[in-house]
């Protein structure tokens, strides 16, 4: 026996375990405080158990979060519709066909990806009102989809680019025109790709808050759960409970997504890793 | 009736600085076998590319058939897609998440056949390649040969004008690559559809075609049949290309001495063979290359005026025939022999034959006079 080995082994583990033990932290005291009355809240710690367990929170935060978490659904498949589709096309445009200033254009096309949202917020604001769009769920599906599409192009980009040429070659000699060749022979041939990439824009469009708030336009119009989210903490007193509960049904979606995905999404990773 | 024309084709990378190929022409003949024959980097894959539509050339005409397809002159550009060309890529290109079924079907199913016909035909093809029972399986199910399989039976089942093979026997194992060779040549001697096809590998090329174009660097080396490049090659360059071993090359000297022009080769002196003095004549005190294929060397026990000595280095037994690696004191030369006793290190003297011998000028490398040929 190595005892170095060992106790080098004991030493990763612990590590390991108490990092995550401290990002389970969170996750634990959500549950925990989701599951208590608002008395019991004010008593106990966040990471104590509940002694009298009750989902009142999660009727009470369903209550106000349903009508914004239809609306987020919406958005979302929206959003991710729209910037999949038209960046899974950019991605193949610039990795497969060859046209003058190709690099550059592209290279105006990723900076997009890198612009800040708060430095945009006026002119958007401005767009958008003026196409009198504002507290529309058109509106922010429009501002997901062009936003979303620069990461998307360069994503399928980088994955379109493992395709080998002389497949796109063949299918050229083969009678089949860009459009053609893009349909029936890239798209299919890179599901996992498009895995990767729908659960990516699923979760940041999701998970969005600003453009929500700035765009959506509050209460009855095209609020998203993220901002009805931060409604829910109450004007006088922190219903945590509540908040909490209302946390856990605003992640749900996203951890459905992961679930399901979740052995596709490894594999999709793989195949980008080993093309570099 | 379908040719290939290439009119003065060039094409160069990286902005004019690599000229990959130079002012090339070729006719390519209805029902032609016609290899394009190269090192890499010779331009051949270009020159294929280019008649595909694949790339777009810098100048030049190719007209296949009686349509023009690339036009530099009249700014005319035909797409691969249009070309009703047919090719088979060195890795086969098989589209990895369709069936053997569909990728048999996918170049009917572009211009438009109808349902019922493509099945026909899928049926049919595969049953020429004897694939009928891969028809349901992915490409990644496949041996390399049954992949060969597929994709000639992608290439074949359009009817295509011409046929276009780049290198598509190289990810064979040797064995397999000499059945696929005669299939490949059979196949297209029963469709009768003209065929360019583009190796690097002499044999390849020797056996298969009905004429051989050899490149280096972008140019024409020489066209011709099998026969023509082996027996007369144009210059130093084809002689040393065609042929395995590789026919030996001996530096001389053609000078007159007492009345007669002889070979100077340092190590030995040979004179000039009667046949060869009209031509030789010209070459007095002229550096020139001697050239014999290793097939034309034999061993011989007396003198002879076209004998030379030799050191055995090496002696190869190929089964039909034995290899003789031997050194003269200055030349590395290569004898193919039927039967030999020889042994390393022995002294021997072989005898070149006459007829067989080739002279090059050494400056333009050349040929000045080629063998006999049969």
């Amino acid at each position: 026996m190595n005892w170095k080995r060992v106790f080098g082994r004991i030493v990763l583990y612990g590590g390991l375990l108490f990092f995550a033990f401290v990002y389970l932290l969170p996750l634990w005291s959500a549950i925990t405080t989701s599951l208590k009355t608002p008395a019991e809240v004010a008593k106990t710690s966040a990471l104590a158990f509940p002694t009298h367990p009750t989902l009142a929170p999660f009727i009470e935060s369903f209550d106000s979060l349903k009508g914004p978490l239809v609306i987020s659904l919406i958005i979302t498949a929206g959003g991710v519709a729209g910037s999949v589709l038209l960046g899974s096309m950019c991605g193949y445009v610039f990795s497969k066909i060859r046209f003058k200033y190709d690099t550059f254009v592209f290279l105006l096309l990723a900076a997009g990806a890198f612009i800040p949202y708060q430095s945009i917020l006026v002119p958007l604001f401005t767009t958008i009102s003026k196409l009198h769009l504002f507290g529309t769920i058109p509106g922010l599906i429009l501002t997901h989809t062009a936003y979303g599409i620069p990461m998307c192009a360069i994503l399928f980009r980088n994955f379109y680019g493992a395709i080998p040429e002389s497949i796109i070659n063949q299918a050229m000699v083969d009678g089949a025109g860009p459009w053609r060749i893009y349909r029936k022979i890239v798209l299919p041939s890179t599901v996992l790709a498009t895995v990767v990439v729908v659960t990516f824009q699923f979760t940041s469009i999701w998970n969005e808050y600003l453009f929500g708030l700035l765009l959506g336009g509050g209460e009855g119009q095209a609020m998203p759960a993220t901002v009805a989210l931060a409604n829910l903490k109450g004007s006088l007193t922190a219903a945590w409970e509540v908040q909490m509960a209302g946390a856990i049904w605003a992640a749900l979606p996203v951890l459905i997504i992961y679930i399901i995905m979740g052995r596709y999404l490894i594999r999709g990773y793989m195949t980008g890793a080993v093309k570099g | 009736m379908v040719s290939v024309t290439v009119k003065n084709l060039t094409k160069t990378y990286e902005g004019g600085n690599t000229i990959a190929v130079r002012d090339l022409n070729l006719v390519i003949n209805d029902g032609e076998f016609f290899t394009l024959l190269g090192p890499s980097g010779c331009g051949k894959t270009t020159t294929l590319y280019s008649i595909a539509g694949l790339l777009e050339p810098d100048e030049g005409e190719i007209v296949i058939g009686d349509k023009v397809v690339t036009s530099k002159a009249d700014k005319i550009r035909v797409y691969p897609q249009d070309r009703e060309l047919a090719m088979v890529f060195q890795d086969y290109a098989l589209y990895p998440h369709m069936k053997v079924r569909k990728i048999l079907a996918f170049p009917l199913e572009n211009i438009g056949v109808d349902k019922h016909e493509i099945e026909e035909r899928v049926e049919e093809t595969a049953e020429l390649l004897d694939i009928s029972n891969l028809l349901d399986r992915k490409p990644g199910q496949l041996s390399g040969g049954q992949r060969q399989r597929v994709a000639l039976g992608r290439a074949i089942i359009r009817n295509p004008k011409v046929f276009l093979f780049d290198e598509p026997l190289s990810n064979l194992d040797a064995k397999l690559r000499i059945r696929m060779r005669f299939e490949l040549k059979e196949l297209q001697q029963k469709l009768g559809i003209t065929t360019i096809y583009v190796t690097h590998d002499q044999t390849e090329a020797m056996s298969m075609s009905d004429r051989i174009m050899l490149m280096k660097d972008g140019r024409v080396a020489q066209v011709g049949t099998s026969d023509d490049m082996f027996h007369r090659p144009k210059n130093i360059f084809v002689a040393s290309f065609i042929g395995t071993p590789p026919m030996n090359l001996v530096d001389c000297t053609v000078v007159r001495k007492n009345g007669k022009l002889w070979f100077d080769a340092t190590e030995f002196e040979m004179p000039v063979p009667p046949r060869m003095i009209p031509d030789i004549e010209k070459c007095v005190n002229k550096a020139v290359v001697m050239g014999f294929r290793p097939q034309n060397v034999s061993e011989t026990s007396g003198e002879s005026e076209y004998g030379i000595r030799v050191t055995v280095r090496v002696v190869e037994s190929m089964g039909t025939s034995y290899l003789l690696h031997v050194n003269d004191g200055s030349h590395s030369l290569i004898a193919e022999v039927i039967e030999t006793k020889a042994k390393p290190g022995e002294g021997k003297t072989i005898k070149i034959d006459p007829d067989k011998m080739h002279i090059f000028d050494k400056e333009s490398g050349d040929a000045i006079v080629n063998a006999i040929a049969i």
